[in-house]
């Protein structure tokens, strides 16, 4: 590096605390505004039935009822976040495919009375056959959910590079294993909640959104309004974790409730709605076979990935994809074979996870495991051998261009003493290692890029404009810290306007991981700009060359000659007088192949840059009651180069429990469509007296496309903890472990069935 | 239905409410009151982001009726600073990044307060414990139970 | 919200309470700490016309050490309960059980005779009134067979007190005051076996004490679930040691704990009282662990238990 940053890297306090440690800080249900209606959602009691008729009239005549609402008061546009997979109306027209789907909205002066007119409404169903599992949905005589979607399938995502079949043939070692994982819920602590106000023609939405740029195109299209008539506003997010990436029907019932009633509607989702009714996570079934040769070098994989779609598309073909992305951008894979399915079922609906794809990669992980084990090398190794490195390419052809997967396997192995625990484990005791890499970015069209806007204001202070979206990891501080470092000016002399559709530019929003690589590149580039007009300004009132000036706070400095300085505000203040404010801008475009597309063309650059990790975890397993410890939790992540470092370390250790501890607790019950745990009761979301003692490590390998060298901050972890974990356990037990969560009852199932001759 | 008289030492100030007896103390806090530093993140007390301190005790609002309270002192998030300044815990959460989407900090930093107000140097087990009460999805808790040991070193105690 | 409309009453006698209850036609329910009766009344599963708050009535929030008896007031809060040196001193079963319910929050708030009468628990039962309707009201709400076990005519909720095993191996005694009698029973008489309704209590009847022998014991308390803190028991055991008699109560795997006796807890006699409990005991798939899993810890847990306090000892 050049030189030592002023703030970057440094353990900021983050910007938005104090107004979230004082409850100052404004989440969506704790808005009001004047006039402001409660809003209801009549759902569907059934899995699968017609709707027949619904008569909406004794629920109007209600006294405190302002509107109801139903799909004919709607447009017909279905949602889908591609062209091939709109589907879902967001409120049901004519068949609900969900319990939970949503068929009416009430919106009353208060929440006894909605409630109470939801009871008024009659809803004729015809029940249908229901199929709650994608095996059984893709049989011949299975309930068709979707007319389009033959025998079910959704999405068939494949991808094929090299001779797989030849190269199998050639191998070694080949070991095929069948994995399974319930699916999770998100459970971010914020119920999901929308706040809609129609006045004069124009919409104005808070909701906890995690692109508001992207959900305000959406519904744009949903309401067949312009797009400038629809407002998205920045808000508090209670939480993401990729929940909050797709537009939610309960956005689409509280806008048409707004523009119904003519007043500022609210709905607020219990927590039982929250899990039943918003996204969900997908339950996964992996099919994994490698090929290996004697010295453990992949040769060959080829998947077979069955992923519980639910109802409705949502993201579809992303959903079916990722998890296979993040392992092969780990991995050197010369022969592939990847056939992801998305399978409808009549479940809730899904969406991406920040850890999705757990049976996909701890089963990978499990699997090098075993086949170390049978060619006699250690787990560290084989994962060394066949990681990528800086230059190469992944199987389908995005190139590396920082980072690897050697160094965060080398610090995470030499902090958890790697080596020495693994020769000196006793009975019962496990440690494991899990991988991955995850793309910072990936296409979408000319969204995604990201552009800011920087003003500088008359007592040299700025405020800086950009759509970058904080749902909760600081991606807000994040912008200021970069602005912050590049200005010259202490973070307090920064103003951030963000998330505002009205107001700030095209951004791609915090669920592709593009915030601080993309939204970060753009701010940085802005205040640059800004910076450069500042000092071409200073040179002439200093008269000294611009190129040996430099801003130091808050003051424009020559850099040779320190005596030689000016208070920034003078520079500014001259260029209002001149006529010339300063204001900038900047942008950045990751440079990616836009020709690539999901299902069409699997094939060139995904995103800009990858982030790489390892996590190393030590278990200890009671074989009699299956229950397992994780003591200690190293987790190794190449963010590029922190931008707080302190807030990628929360990064780090909020994955560890999202995945590593999740891995032991956390799932989606079912009982014939119906969510047995739609609670923070029954659903398992670890406890601090569940946590291991976490050593968070950040490994920079200094991005040179990155901010600072930035890629993103922590996602690494929330996709390897759980195969570190898992993988430890496997370790500790010798067996083959299928089937996820690892409750103390599947373990012991699992050691049972070894025990009937299973051995591996 | 009848309503329910209820006198309360709230946030340090008297106030004489007149609730609805189903009315629960966070619908009165947020709906009644404005005071919406209390959240609402389950309903069920399952998971702590409603915590108020009551009598000195952190409670889930969510599962207490405000009619029970008559004669109750409860303070919420918005009473902890001394004006505009924080209080020591909450200088510890900043100071520590133990705030992540903030959805859970209220809550979880009046638990911590409770502990710190009757054990003003809790050992690490004894933190644990305590905010085992609470749910948090976003930090791992490392740093948070960093923060209250932070705090316990600034807190003053009360005697 | 609670959708249910009802009058609110704190009487400051048990004379007073049990009149209210009588104004109300039994169309009342009493309220303690509230932290398993305020959830149920938010899911709809009790629809009351009044509730009566008891926490005014002083003489039930207290402990009293009673000479052969330590008295335990039902509405003494579990977080002060576990830090009484008379429980500490006698009952570590049961200091172990107070100190492994819920959280420390909740602890602040439930009571122990609030732990004593919650009501029994079921992943099919514990939902909305929406998740109800849907599915189909069970034996509990009233409906024509089990939704756990389709068909079932019997219902397999669970009695999740962490309390109620650890005092009944304490051979603890309640009393109860009603509209005509006040009664003195076994802890274990207070159930009827009957998991949609687990208690014999008569219309009207508060739980106004609780006795505990007042000897010293040995004992402890484990408890299986999934987290560290919050969850109710999968499965749960207490044993103490009283007087060269050892008492294991099982609980959370039916509508009551199951308690045996054993005169000296060797390996055999162990065995010999997991067996009892084990030919009484039907868990069934109504709870996030494995039924056959939880039924297969029972000799594990009190194994281990007994083991653990017995070594103690030592």
């Amino acid at each position: 590096m050049d030189r030592e940053y002023t703030i970057v890297g440094t353990r900021m306090t983050r910007t938005d605390s104090l107004a979230k440690v004082t409850g100052s800080a404004s989440f969506t249900a704790d808005l009001k505004l004047p006039r402001m209606l409660c809003a209801k959602v009549l759902r569907s009691p059934h899995p699968h039935a017609k709707i027949l008729n619904i008569d909406t009239s004794r629920a109007l005549r209600l006294p405190g009822v302002k509107a109801v609402v139903t799909a004919a008061d709607a447009h017909g546009v279905k949602w889908g976040v591609f062209k091939y997979t709109q589907d879902h109306p967001m409120i049901a027209v004519d068949r609900v495919r969900y319990v939970g789907e949503d068929v009416a909205g009430v919106a009353a002066a208060d929440e006894e009375t909605a409630l109470e007119a939801l009871d008024l409404i009659q809803v004729d169903y015809e029940p249908l056959p229901a199929v709650f599992n994608p095996e059984d949905a893709m049989k011949k005589d299975a309930p068709l959910i979707h007319e389009e979607y033959a025998n079910n399938i959704n999405v068939h995502v494949h991808i094929e590079v090299g001779e797989v079949d030849e190269a199998f043939g050639q191998a070694h070692l080949v070991r095929e294993d069948t994995f399974h994982a319930a699916g999770e819920a998100y459970s971010t602590l914020e119920p999901y909640a929308t706040v809609a106000s129609y006045a004069n023609g124009y919409l104005d939405l808070w909701m906890p959104n995690a692109a508001p740029h992207v959900r305000a195109k959406a519904l744009s299209n949903l309401l067949k309004m312009p797009l400038n008539k629809v407002r998205v506003r920045r808000i508090n997010v209670g939480g993401h974790f990729g929940s909050r990436s797709e537009v939610s029907p309960g956005d689409l019932v509280t806008s048409l409730l707004s523009m119904k009633a003519g007043c500022p509607v609210k709905l607020v989702l219990t927590r039982e709605e929250n899990a039943a009714c918003t996204r969900q996570v997908h339950d996964i079934q992996a099919t994994i076979k490698t090929g290996v040769k004697k010295d453990g070098t992949i040769t060959a994989k080829e998947f077979r990935v069955v992923y519980d779609g639910g109802a409705y598309s949502s993201t579809g073909p992303i959903a079916a994809s990722i998890p296979y992305y993040v392992y092969e951008e780990a991995y050197r894979f010369p022969n592939v074979r990847y056939n992801g399915y998305r399978v409808i079922t009549n479940k809730g609906i899904r969406g991406m996870y920040g850890a999705h794809g757990r049976a996909f990669l701890c089963g990978n992980e499990m699997q090098l495991d075993m086949i170390a084990r049978e060619l006699g090398m250690d787990p560290m190794e084989i994962r060394l051998k066949n990681g990528l490195k800086v230059g190469e390419e992944t199987a389908t052809k995005s190139v590396i261009i920082s980072g690897g997967l050697e160094e965060p396997i080398r610090r995470a192995a030499e902090q958890a003493n790697w080596t020495e625990k693994r020769a000196g484990l006793t009975e019962g005791e496990g440690i494991g290692m899990g991988c991955v890499a995850v793309m910072c970015g990936f296409p979408m069209g000319f969204r995604s890029g990201s552009a800011c806007y920087v003003k500088l204001n008359d007592d040299g202070q700025a405020t800086i404009v950009t759509g970058i979206c904080d749902t909760g990891m600081g991606n807000e501080s994040m912008a200021i810290q970069i602005a912050s470092e590049v200005l010259g000016i202490p973070v307090e002399d920064i103003s951030l306007v963000n998330a505002d559709t009205v107001v700030t530019n095209l951004d791609p929003g915090a669920y592709s991981q593009a915030a601080s690589f993309v939204g970060g590149n753009a701010v940085k580039r802005a205040c640059e700009d800004a910076k450069r007009q500042i000092l071409g300004f200073a040179a002439t009132k200093m008269n000294h060359p611009a190129e040996d000036l430099d801003i130091r706070d808050r003051t424009i400095i020559s850099k040779t000659d320190p005596s030689k300085s000016m208070p920034m505000r003078w520079i500014v203040r001259e260029a209002f007088f001149q006529g010339k404010p300063i204001a900038a801008t900047g942008a950045y475009m990751p440079k990616v192949d836009f020709q690539r597309e999901w299902i069409k063309k699997p094939y060139g650059q995904m995103a800009g840059t990858f982030s790489f990790g390892c996590s190393v975890a030590e278990v200890t397993v009671d074989k009699e009651t299956g229950q397992i410890r994780i003591p200690h939790f190293v987790a190794a992540h190449d963010c590029g180069n922190p931008i707080n470092t302190m807030a990628v370390e929360g990064q780090i250790e909020g994955s560890v429990q999202q995945a590593g501890v999740a891995v032991l607790t956390e799932e989606t019950r079912w009982t014939e469509g119906l969510l047995l745990n739609p609670d923070l009761l029954e659903y398992k979301v670890p406890l601090a007296c569940d946590m291991p003692e976490i050593e968070p490590l950040i490994v920079c390998s200094n991005d040179p496309e990155g901010p600072f060298g930035a890629k993103e901050g922590g996602l690494t972890t929330r996709m390897n903890a759980y195969s570190a974990v898992v993988c430890a356990a496997h370790n500790a037990l010798g067996v083959p472990l299928n089937e996820f969560p690892l409750t103390p009852d599947r373990v012991l199932k699992a050691l049972d069935a070894a025990k009937g001759g299973d051995k591996s | 239905m009848e309503r329910f008289k209820v006198k309360l030492q709230l946030n340090g100030e008297a106030v004489e409410l007149d609730v609805n007896p189903s009315e629960t103390l966070l619908e009165t806090l947020r709906d009644r009151l404005e005071l919406t530093g209390a959240k609402d993140g389950c309903g069920l007390g399952a998971c702590g982001s409603c915590t108020v301190l009551l009598n000195g005790l952190p409670t889930r609002s969510c599962i207490v009726l405000t009619a029970e309270l008559d004669g109750s002192e409860v303070s919420t998030i918005e009473s902890l600073a001394d004006g505009t300044k924080p209080a020591p815990v909450q200088e510890s959460f900043m100071e520590k990044g133990a705030v992540q989407c903030g959805f859970c900090t209220p809550g979880m930093i009046l638990t911590a307060k409770g502990l710190l107000d009757r054990n003003s140097r809790p050992t690490k087990e004894e933190i644990i414990r305590s905010i085992s009460s609470n749910l948090c999805r976003c930090t791992g808790y490392k740093k948070i139970v960093e923060a209250v040991e932070a705090a316990s070193s600034t807190e003053t105690p009360k005697t | 919200m609670i959708t249910s409309k009802f009058e609110f009453r704190s009487p400051k006698d048990v004379e007073e309470a049990v009149r209210l209850y009588r104004e109300f036609q039994g169309e009342a329910v009493y309220l303690s700490g509230g932290t398993d009766l305020v959830p149920r009344m938010k899911l709809g599963l009790e629809k009351p016309k009044a509730v009566i708050d008891l926490k005014r009535i002083v003489p039930l929030t207290t402990v009293e050490d009673q000479g052969d008896w330590i008295r335990i007031g039902p509405l003494a809060r579990i977080f002060d309960l576990k830090q009484n040196d008379l429980v500490g001193d006698y009952f570590p079963a049961l200091e172990a059980s107070l100190e492994a319910t819920s959280c420390e929050s909740l602890q602040m708030r439930g009571t122990i005779g609030g732990n004593l009468l919650q009501n029994s628990r079921c992943l099919f039962y514990n939902q909305s009134e929406f998740w109800r309707r849907s599915k189909g009201f069970c034996l509990k709400m009233g409906g024509e067979s089990c939704n756990a076990v389709p068909g079932a005519k019997t219902c397999f909720a669970n009695y999740c007190s962490d309390n109620a095993p650890a005092l009944c191996t304490l051979s603890a005694e309640i009393e109860l005051s009603g509209p005509d009698e006040v009664r003195r029973l076994n802890l274990e008489e207070l159930y009827t076996n009957k998991a949609d309704k687990p208690f014999d209590l008569q219309p009207g009847e508060i739980l106004t004490a609780i006795f505990v022998p007042k000897k010293k014991s040995i004992g402890g308390y484990e408890k299986l679930r999934v987290r560290g803190a919050i969850d109710y028991p999968l499965l749960s055991a207490a044993f103490s040691f009283v007087d060269g008699t050892g008492k294991l109560a099982i609980g959370a795997v039916g509508p009551k704990p199951y308690v045996v006796e054993m005169k000296q807890p060797s390996h055999d006699a162990i065995g010999e009282a997991v067996e009892v409990v084990l030919k009484q005991v039907r868990p069934v798939g109504n709870t996030v662990l494995d039924p056959d899993y939880r039924k297969r810890m029972i000799p594990v847990l009190a194994g281990r238990l007994i083991n653990k306090v017995m070594e103690g000892a030592k």
